[in-house]
């Protein structure tokens, strides 16, 4: 009996499949995952860390590369010259059409993810992703031809006779750019609301209105507050995918209208590297503490727990 | 005993996988890699094989580059360069570009700079024949040579200025239409600097008596006035867009979003083929010229690839080429060859349409031309303007 008090409250180390500092540690299936985590650090952080890294070298003018010369200078050119109203103006296009997106992205994702059965939701998704099976540049390229001078609501304005001559500000303006992103992007948005929807127990609904719980009520005590995480995410997938983008910027916007992308493209066909990467540096910090704080207030990854992740 | 990979209880495409399997298919995976990243070093060359790095709108096909190959007796590998001047140099001096190729085919104004870094070698012109054929005026290219000798070759040559819709712009015959504020918001400009500042800085020296020396190579303060206009004209609305490609070009003029603009001349042609009634306008200030230039690779030398690569220079100049290249393109290459090879061939060239093209081209040039200028010397301070006026 003595000897059965003792076997309990010896420590001893670990084995192969206990928990370590919470998660249960599987050598086998840490050996697995190192390939992948090869790759990750690979071609994910390492080549970042080289960014970074050589945003703070010096242009070598002999060798036409960089030279490990520390210097703050391209940080300092950020300020310069309207660059940084190009952060400005990039960010707030993209937070603009990540709300749009948003707001557009959540009756749809009610419609597929709570309101339809299964197989409806599954026609519904893949019809959104129509869209994907054309190049980004023909997509954008086509709301030219929609929104121009002879384009066809021009064409529709002017024949109802609700205009005399064409509507200017359609295309190669803020509003056709908008227009063009969020058609764009608005799938991205769709997905992760309704994997939210999705996850919503219809029996939990159901339960507040056998309690008197009306539509609003639900709407703002039950569902709103599980599809959060949702939303947030598909915000942030949009807002994400937009400050990257060019496309619409250059097909749709206005005389030399500008993004970080086309920023980034200016200064690599002179050549400043160390500017390139200072501006890529800032974009990917900016956008990794953006994700980081979204995931610790709203527990982004509780979206992906019904998929067993 | 094979075991299955991933959750038993979960079906999935891991579980029907074994190790051996997934072993298997990483090494053909990695392998595949490896080989495709080895690219054009991957065959062995002969002394008379050609890696040609150049313009994509140069390349004349695998029919065309045999046809070079049974005539010359070199075998061409064409590989697209991108056509963007500050990758392919940043190619050349840090990258492994000069390992690789033998031959390049960039528009004109870098040679100077690769000639003063050792990249590239001088052509022996004893050694080109058909460089003889070649128009004066395309040999005097301001920076074709160095120290007095020859580090680019003309293959292909042009001049650009505008393209206006007739019954909306009417007769132009200057830039200054690109500024009128009559035409405020119909007009464009392509969105680069290499084309744009020049045109604005040919029209500013032409028209508006500005102090410019070279509107290819504008010094500091010249930039800074060339700059200043535009950005004013962009701050009071005057241009719908800065253009970018020839589908976007061709849009703007073909559904009439712009009734004048700075543009190419076979965008031209392809506007009256949707119906546009336009024209190509003869500016008094005179024409942006441009050359494409082939230019020798130092590395090319130390592989024993010279002889090689002035037979292929020399066969683009010899008729052949020109043909084709302007059949593909509209381009012309400039010498009077293209017309010689064409009539002796007229079976399948049409003379009379070679010999158009290369007068055209020859009619641009009897005028006033100002060289586009890819590598001008403030080139650095020309993207941070261009910068100023985005944002404006």
């Amino acid at each position: 009996m003595v000897a059965e008090v003792e076997e309990r409250v010896v420590p001893h180390e670990p084995g192969p499949d206990e928990r370590v500092g919470g998660a249960r540690w599987r050598p086998a299936g840490f050996l697995l995952a190192l390939p992948s985590l090869a790759v990750f650090v690979g071609v994910g952080f390492i080549p970042l860390a080289l960014v970074a890294t050589w945003s703070f070298w010096s242009f070598d003018p002999d060798t036409y590369w960089i030279k490990p010369a520390w210097t703050f200078a391209s940080y300092a050119a950020l300020l310069e010259n309207g660059r940084a109203t190009v952060f400005l103006r990039t960010a707030g296009l993209a937070a603009l059409t990540a709300t749009a997106s948003t707001l557009l992205a959540v009756p749809a994702a009610a419609v597929v993810g709570l309101l339809s059965g299964p197989r409806r939701a599954a026609l519904l998704l893949a019809l959104f992703t129509i869209p994907f099976f054309t190049s980004g540049l023909v997509r954008a390229f086509a709301w030219r031809l929609v929104l121009g001078r002879q384009g066809v609501i021009n064409n529709a304005l002017m024949s109802l006779g609700i205009v005399e001559t064409p509507v200017e500000w359609l295309l190669f303006s803020d509003f056709a750019v908008l227009l063009g992103m969020v058609a764009a992007y608005l799938p991205f948005a769709i997905v992760p609301i309704v994997l939210a929807f999705a996850r919503i127990e219809h029996s939990v609904i159901r339960a507040s209105q056998d309690l008197g719980a009306g539509f609003w009520t639900v709407l703002a005590t039950i569902v709103l507050p599980l599809v959060l995480p949702g939303i947030v995410a598909g915000f942030l997938f949009v807002f994400v995918v937009a400050v990257g983008t060019s496309m619409e910027i250059q097909l749709l916007g206005g005389a030399g209208a500008s993004s970080i992308s086309i920023m980034i493209d200016d200064v690599l066909r002179v050549v400043n590297f160390p500017l390139a990467f200072a501006i890529a540096t800032v974009v990917i910090t900016l956008l990794t503490v953006l994700i980081i704080i979204a995931n610790r207030a709203l527990r982004l990854s509780r979206l992906f727990e019904s998929l067993g992740i | 005993m094979a075991h299955s990979i991933g959750n038993g209880s979960r079906p999935g495409v891991f579980s029907q996988l074994t190790r051996r399997q997934l072993v298997q298919n990483g090494v053909l995976g990695v392998g595949a890699l490896a080989a495709g990243s080895l690219g054009p070093l991957r065959a062995a060359r002969a002394a008379d094989e050609i890696n040609f790095w150049a313009t994509g709108t140069l390349d004349i096909g695998d029919d065309g580059w045999r046809t070079i190959a049974n005539d010359s007796g070199v075998k061409v590998h064409f590989t697209d360069n991108g056509n963007d001047p500050g990758p392919v140099l940043a190619k050349l001096a840090a990258g492994n570009a000069i390992d690789i190729f033998d031959v390049g085919g960039l528009q004109g104004g870098c040679e100077k700079e690769l000639a003063r870094r050792g990249l590239i070698a001088p052509w022996d012109i004893s050694q080109i024949p058909n460089y003889a054929s070649v128009w004066q005026w395309a040999k005097d290219i301001p920076y074709l040579t160095h120290d007095g000798k020859a580090y680019g070759i003309p293959t292909v040559i042009n001049a650009d200025s505008m393209i206006a819709v007739r019954d909306k712009a009417g007769s132009v015959d200057s830039y200054g239409v690109i500024f009128d504020p009559k035409l405020k918001g119909k007009t464009a400009m392509e969105d680069a600097w290499i084309n744009s500042v020049t045109f604005t800085a040919i029209y500013l020296k032409n028209s508006e008596n500005a102090k410019i020396a070279e509107p290819g190579n504008l010094t500091a303060d010249e930039l800074g006035l060339v700059m200043e206009f535009l950005i004013k004209h962009k701050r009071n609305g005057q241009f719908r867009t800065f253009w970018n490609g020839w589908e976007q070009g061709l849009q703007l003029v073909a559904n009439q979003e712009v009734w004048v603009m700075t543009g190419w001349e076979p965008i031209v042609y392809a506007a009256r083929m949707r119906g546009v009634d336009c024209y190509y306008a003869v500016p008094k200030e005179g024409y942006e010229g441009w050359a494409n230039n082939a230019i020798l690779l130092k590395s090319a030398v130390v592989r024993g690839r010279t002889k090689a690569a002035h037979q292929l220079v020399d066969a683009l100049l010899s008729g052949f080429y020109g043909c084709k290249v302007g059949l593909l393109r509209g381009y012309v290459v400039p010498t009077d060859n293209n017309v010689a090879y064409a009539t002796a061939h007229a079976n399948a060239f049409d003379p009379a349409g070679v010999r158009e093209l290369a007068e055209r081209v020859k009619q641009k040039f009897a005028g006033k031309v100002y060289w586009q200028n890819t590598r001008p010397d403030n080139f650095q301070l020309y993207e941070t303007w261009w910068q100023r006026l985005r944002n404006a």
